[in-house]
C-alpha cells in the first residue's frame, strides 16, 4: 500500500505511540526490540492506525525511559541494530504506515561522548557544547521542572569542578544552543534518520533550548529562530517531512511555535487533555469549550496534536490550582499515582474501566479538532502499576493474550524488562489482544471502528469547529465543517440519560445520518432538534442535504 | 404534585436542562430592578468562591416585576467563558429566571423556589433577599455551609443591627414565638435564610401554600415550619444588614406577613405548642446578637400620640378583641402624658396573647385585628425606646430577654385564652 503523497498528510493521520520495549521480543530477551514490532504491524495495519510515534530507542542508560540519549546514530543493543530499524520502517512503509520517531534536542546524557569530552577540560573543543557555569545562582526565574527529585537547574560536575545546566535530571545535561556547532551537528542527527525514511520528528523539550539571564528561559524568540531553521531545511532537503512539536504550554504561548506556518507543523495541545477529563467528571462542558475557545487559530498548514494518555504522567501543568486539586482528588486519590505535577495513569483505570466513559473520551478525542494519539494498549484497555516506581505504570508490557507472558516474550517472566500486569481486573489473562479479536463488540473491535469512521472523511482532520451551547450544560455538541462535509458531534458527558435540544436552524433541511449504525434521523427544521442520549453516549452524525 | 402545578412548561425546560444540583440559590423579586443586580452578583462570587466544585443553580421567582428584574438577573450569570472577580468556576453556573403566576407574593416566590429546590434535588438551598444590599460573598458560605454539612435543616441569620432596628422582632415576633414553640430562634422572619434538600422535599409538599397567611408571609412560616417538623435548625451571624431604603415601612402590611401568620400557624399547630415543650436551644454559629450601639432617631411624640389616638378610636374593636382587665390597663397607658408612659412587659404579653385568641376564634375579621394591634404595639414600642435609650447594648439585650421570660410566664394565659375559659 503506497503512502498518500498528499503534503498535510499529518492532518489526516490517526497515530498510534508505542515503546519498543513494550511492545514485542522478538528474541526472547524480556525486551520488545524493532524485529518484534515489525511482527506486530499486520496488527496495527488491522487496527486502522496509519501513523507510529516511536519512543526513543536510541542507546542510553535508560535512566529516564531512552530520553537522556548516549548516541544519536544507533539503536540500542536491546532493541537490535540499525538494520532490524530499516526493515520496520520499510515494513510499515509497505502498508500505508508512517513512522515518526522521538528527536532529543534539549539534553543527552551524561553518559553521552560529546558530554563526557566536555567535562573532561575547560579546553575541550565540546566544553562550550553544553552549559557550564562557575555559580548555581544564574537563570534564577528558571522553575524546576521535576519538583519531586530535582532541587536546582545546576549540577555541579566534580570532574570539570564547575556547574552545568540541566532542565530535567541532572544526569540530563542541555546542549548549548547557542554553540552552531551544536546546532549543525544536531541537524546532521536529523538528517541521518530523515535519510533512512522515517517521516517526522517529535520534537522533545522545544522551550528549553536557549537560556537568556533575566528570562524563565523557555520560549524564548533565540528557539525559534533555531527551529526556524530546522523547518527551513526540512522543507527544502525533505519536503513532506513533519516536525511535532512537545512544548507542555499554554495555548497562546505554544502558538508561536506554528510561526507562520514556517516552524512546526503539529503541536500536542497538552491543556485540552486533563480537561477532557474534568469535564467528564464534572458533567459539564465548560472546561472543555473555555480551553477550545481560547486556544488561537493555527496556520492553514498545521494542526494540534490531541491524546488522551502517553507515556508521561497526565500532565496537570497547564491547569489552574482549583482545577489541578480537583483532578488529583477525582483522579489520583491514592496518593501514589501521583508524580510531579500530574497522575501516573493509563487510560483504562482512570476512568475505573467504564467502557462507555472509555468509548466517549476516544469519540471525543477522534472528533475534535486536530489528529488523535493512541498509546499503545489503550486500544485494548490495559490497566497500570502504580507500585513500578516513576512512569513506568503505564509501561508495562503489552498484552497480547492470555499465555506465557501475555504473548509479550518468551523469557523468562523474571527475566522482563518490566512486571506484567496480573490482577484479575487488568492483568493479561483478563485484557489481551488475541480475546479480544474474537468478539465484535470488545474495546478493540469498537476502536477499530471507531478509527475506520474518523479515517473516512477528511473533515475530522481538516475541517472547522463551530460549538453548539444547547442550554443543557452536560452536553458537549459540535459541527465539523470542510468544504461541502459536515458531521454533527453531540456528547453526553453525564452519567445519566440526557435531553438536549440543539439550534440547528443554520443546517435546515438537511437529513442527519448516524455514522456508526448510518442510520437516518429526521430531518433538520425550524425548531430546535430534540435528542436523547444514554448515560455517557455521543453521536456522530453526518449531515447530508438530499 | 404541587411541583406540577407551580413550575410551569419553560421554567420545567429550563430545570432539566439545569439537572441535578448541588446547591440552588433562591432570589424572590418583584420590582427590585434598583438591587437585585448587585445582589446576584455577590451570590455568584459567593458560589464560585465557597463552593468551587458543587453544582449549583441561581433561581430567580419573578412576580412579574415591569423594571427589568427579570433581565438583570439574566445578564448578571456567568457565561461559559466568564471569569469574576479573578475567581475560576470549574463548572457551568445556571441563573434561571421565571415569572410564577397570580399575584406578587413571597409565598408564591418561596414556594417555587422550593418546588425547583425539591425537583433539582438540592443538598442545600439557600433564599436571599433582592434588597439585601449589604451582602457579601461570605454569605453565602456562612448560610450554605451548615447545611452543605449535612447536620441543620433550617438556616436562620443572625444580623449586626442598629439598636433600634428590628423592634418587631424583638418585641412580639422573638418573644412570643419563643415562649409559644420553645424555640430560640431570633430571627423568626427572616429574608435571608438556608435549608436543606429534606426540608424542602417536606414544604413544597405542603397543602397550606394556598393560604393566604402562609402566601403572604411565607418567611415565618416556613420557620414555624422547620420548629414544628422538629428540623435541625442553626442560626449564623451575617453581619449587618442593610435597611430597604427604598420601601417605606408599612407597619400594618409589616404585621400582616408576620404577626398574622404567627397567629394564623397557632391553629394548625395547637397539639405541638399546647404541649409541654422541652426548651430547644438553638446553636449559634457566631455572636448571638451584634448591635450598632449608635441609636437611630425616632419621633417619639409621634408614637405617643399615634398611641393614644388609636387606643380610643379603636376602643369598640380593642372591646370585641381584649378582656376587660387588660382593655382597662392599655387605656390606662395610653391616658398616661408623654414621659411616662409605661406598656410594662406582662401587660404587653397578655395583650398579644389575647389579639391571638381572638384571631383564633375569629372574633371579627382576622385581618382588622391584626390591624388593630399596630396602635398597642406602637405604645410598647414608645416604651422600649424610653427604657432603652441611653442603655447599652448589654442592658438592651438585657430588657428582651426579661420580656421574652414575661411572654414564657404568660403561656398558660394563652391557653387559658384559647379555650376560652376567660
Amino acid at each position: 500500500m503506497p503512502l498518500p503523497q498528499d503534503a498535510l498528510w499529518y492532518k489526516d493521520a490517526v497515530v498510534y505511540q508505542v515503546h519498543v520495549r513494550a511492545f514485542y521480543d522478538s528474541n526472547a530477551d524480556g525486551r520488545g526490540d524493532f524485529r518484534g514490532l515489525a511482527q506486530k504491524l499486520d496488527y496495527l495495519q488491522d487496527l486502522g492506525i496509519n501513523t507510529i510515534w516511536l519512543m526513543p530507542f536510541f542507546p542510553s542508560p535508560l535512566r529516564d525511559d531512552g530520553y537522556d540519549i548516549a548516541d544519536y546514530h544507533s539503536v540500542h543493543p536491546s532493541y537490535g541494530v540499525l538494520e532490524d530499524f530499516k526493515a520496520f520502517l520499510d515494513g510499515a512503509h509497505q502498508r500505508g504506515i508512517r513512522v515518526i520517531i522521538e528527536m532529543v534536542l534539549n539534553h543527552t546524557s551524561d553518559q553521552h561522548p560529546w558530554f563526557q569530552e566536555s567535562r573532561s577540560s575547560h579546553d575541550n573543543p565540546k566544553r562550550d557544547w553544553y552549559v557550564w557555569s562557575d555559580t548555581d545562582t544564574r537563570y534564577r526565574g528558571t522553575r524546576i521542572i521535576f519538583l519531586d527529585t530535582e532541587l536546582s537547574n545546576w549540577a555541579w560536575d566534580p570532574v570539570s569542578k564547575q556547574y552545568y545546566w540541566h532542565r530535567f535530571f541532572s544526569h540530563q545535561p542541555d546542549l548549548n544552543y547557542d554553540n552552531p556547532a551544536v546546532r549543525e551537528t544536531m541537524w546532521g542527527v536529523m538528517k541521518f534518520w530523515l535519510d533512512m525514511g522515517v517521516d517526522g520528528f517529535r520534537l522533545d523539550a522545544v522551550p528549553y533550548l536557549v537560556e537568556r539571564e533575566g528570562t524563565n528561559c523557555e520560549n524564548l524568540p533565540e528557539t525559534h529562530v533555531i527551529i526556524q531553521d530546522f523547518r527551513r531545511r526540512l522543507d527544502e532537503e525533505y519536503p513532506g517531512r513533519m516536525l511535532l512539536a512537545e512544548a507542555n504550554q499554554w495555548p497562546a504561548d505554544l502558538r508561536p511555535y506554528f510561526g507562520g506556518g514556517n516552524e512546526f507543523h503539529m503541536a500536542f495541545h497538552f491543556p485540552l487533555m486533563p480537561r477532557m477529563f474534568m469535564g467528564l467528571k464534572l458533567e459539564d462542558r465548560k472546561p472543555i469549550t473555555e480551553i477550545l475557545q481560547q486556544t488561537p487559530a493555527i496556520p492553514e498548514n498545521c494542526q494540534w496534536c490531541l491524546f488522551l494518555r502517553n507515556h508521561d504522567e497526565l500532565t496537570l501543568e497547564m491547569v489552574t490550582d482549583i482545577e489541578r486539586d480537583y483532578m488529583y482528588d477525582e483522579y489520583a486519590k491514592d496518593r501514589s499515582m501521583r508524580l510531579n505535577l500530574g497522575i501516573r495513569r493509563r487510560l483504562a483505570p482512570l476512568l475505573d474501566n467504564d467502557r462507555r466513559r472509555i468509548e466517549l473520551m476516544n469519540g471525543m478525542l477522534m472528533s475534535l479538532p486536530g489528529t488523535p494519539i493512541v498509546y499503545y494498549g489503550d486500544e485494548i484497555g490495559m490497566g497500570d502499576n502504580v507500585n513500578l516506581g516513576d512512569r513506568n505504570g503505564v509501561r508495562t508490557p503489552m498484552q497480547w493474550d492470555g499465555g506465557w507472558n501475555g504473548g509479550f516474550s518468551t523469557a523468562d517472566p523474571e527475566s522482563l524488562y518490566s512486571p506484567l500486569m496480573l490482577n484479575p481486573v487488568y492483568g493479561y489473562q483478563a485484557v489481551n489482544v488475541q480475546s479480544q479479536k474474537r468478539f465484535d463488540h470488545s474495546l478493540l473491535s469498537w476502536m477499530k471502528r471507531l478509527i475506520r469512521i474518523r479515517k473516512s472523511l477528511a473533515v475530522f482532520g481538516r475541517g472547522s469547529i463551530e460549538f453548539l451551547y444547547p442550554a443543557n450544560h452536560r452536553v458537549l455538541a459540535y459541527v465539523r465543517q470542510y468544504g461541502k462535509d459536515a458531521i454533527l458531534v453531540v456528547n453526553n458527558l453525564s452519567s445519566s440519560a440526557q435531553a438536549v435540544e440543539l439550534d440547528l436552524r443554520r443546517y435546515k433541511g438537511n437529513i442527519l445520518i448516524e455514522m456508526f449504525g448510518r442510520n437516518i434521523f429526521p430531518r433538520i427544521g425550524d425548531l430546535p432538534y430534540l435528542l436523547t442520549l444514554g448515560p455517557y453516549q455521543f453521536y456522530w452524525f453526518r449531515l447530508r442535504k438530499i | 404534585m404541587p411541583e406540577e402545578t407551580i413550575l410551569n412548561d419553560d421554567f420545567l425546560r429550563e430545570l432539566m436542562n439545569v439537572g441535578e444540583v448541588d446547591l440552588l440559590v433562591g432570589v424572590p423579586t418583584y420590582n427590585d430592578a434598583r438591587t437585585v443586580g448587585q445582589v446576584v452578583q455577590a451570590i455568584r462570587t459567593g458560589l464560585l468562591k465557597y463552593f468551587p466544585r458543587q453544582r449549583a443553580a441561581i433561581i430567580n421567582a419573578d412576580g412579574g416585576s415591569k423594571d427589568n428584574t427579570q433581565e438583570l438577573v439574566r445578564a448578571a450569570s456567568i457565561s461559559d467563558m466568564h471569569h469574576a472577580d479573578n475567581l475560576y468556576a470549574l463548572r457551568t453556573l445556571h441563573c434561571i429566571s421565571t415569572r410564577y403566576t397570580g399575584t406578587p407574593s413571597s409565598g408564591t416566590a418561596l414556594h417555587t423556589i422550593m418546588a425547583a429546590s425539591d425537583l433539582l434535588r438540592a443538598n442545600a438551598c439557600a433564599v436571599i433577599s433582592p434588597d439585601s444590599t449589604s451582602i457579601t460573598p461570605e454569605w453565602i458560605q456562612t448560610l450554605l455551609q451548615p447545611v452543605v454539612n449535612d447536620v441543620n435543616d433550617w438556616v436562620t441569620p443572625v444580623y449586626r443591627r442598629h439598636k433600634f432596628e428590628g423592634l418587631l422582632i424583638r418585641n412580639l415576633l422573638y418573644p412570643m414565638n419563643r415562649a409559644v414553640y420553645s424555640s430560640r430562634v431570633r430571627e423568626p422572619y427572616p429574608t435571608d435564610f438556608a435549608f436543606s434538600g429534606r426540608f424542602a422535599s417536606h414544604v413544597a409538599g405542603l397543602d397550606t401554600w394556598s393560604e393566604e397567611a402562609a402566601r403572604v408571609g411565607a418567611e415565618m412560616y416556613l420557620t414555624i415550619a422547620a420548629i414544628t417538623g422538629k428540623f435541625r435548625i442553626v442560626q449564623t451571624y451575617l453581619g449587618p444588614k442593610s435597611r430597604g431604603e427604598g420601601a417605606p415601612a408599612d407597619l400594618v402590611a409589616a404585621m400582616r406577613r408576620s404577626v398574622g401568620t404567627l397567629f394564623w400557624s397557632l391553629d394548625s399547630t395547637f397539639n405541638i405548642w399546647s404541649a409541654d415543650l422541652d426548651p430547644e436551644p438553638v446553636v449559634t454559629i457566631g455572636p448571638e446578637h451584634e448591635l450598632d450601639p449608635e441609636p437611630l432617631r425616632f419621633n417619639r411624640k409621634r408614637l405617643h400620640d399615634m398611641f393614644a389616638r388609636g387606643v380610643g378610636e379603636l376602643e369598640p374593636v380593642l372591646r370585641s378583641i381584649l378582656s376587660h382587665s387588660t382593655l382597662c390597663q392599655v387605656q390606662q397607658v395610653a391616658s398616661s402624658p408623654e414621659g411616662e408612659l409605661g406598656y410594662t412587659d406582662e401587660l404587653w404579653a397578655h395583650t398579644v396573647y389575647e389579639f391571638a385568641a381572638a384571631y383564633h376564634k375569629s372574633v371579627i375579621s382576622r385581618d382588622h385585628i391584626v390591624q388593630a394591634l399596630a396602635p398597642l404595639y406602637r405604645g410598647r414600642t414608645y416604651t422600649f425606646l424610653a427604657e432603652n435609650r441611653d442603655n447599652s447594648p448589654e442592658a438592651l439585650e438585657s430588657n428582651v430577654e426579661a420580656l421574652c421570660l414575661a411572654f414564657e410566664r404568660s403561656k398558660p394565659y394563652l391557653l387559658e385564652m384559647w379555650n376560652g375559659r376567660k
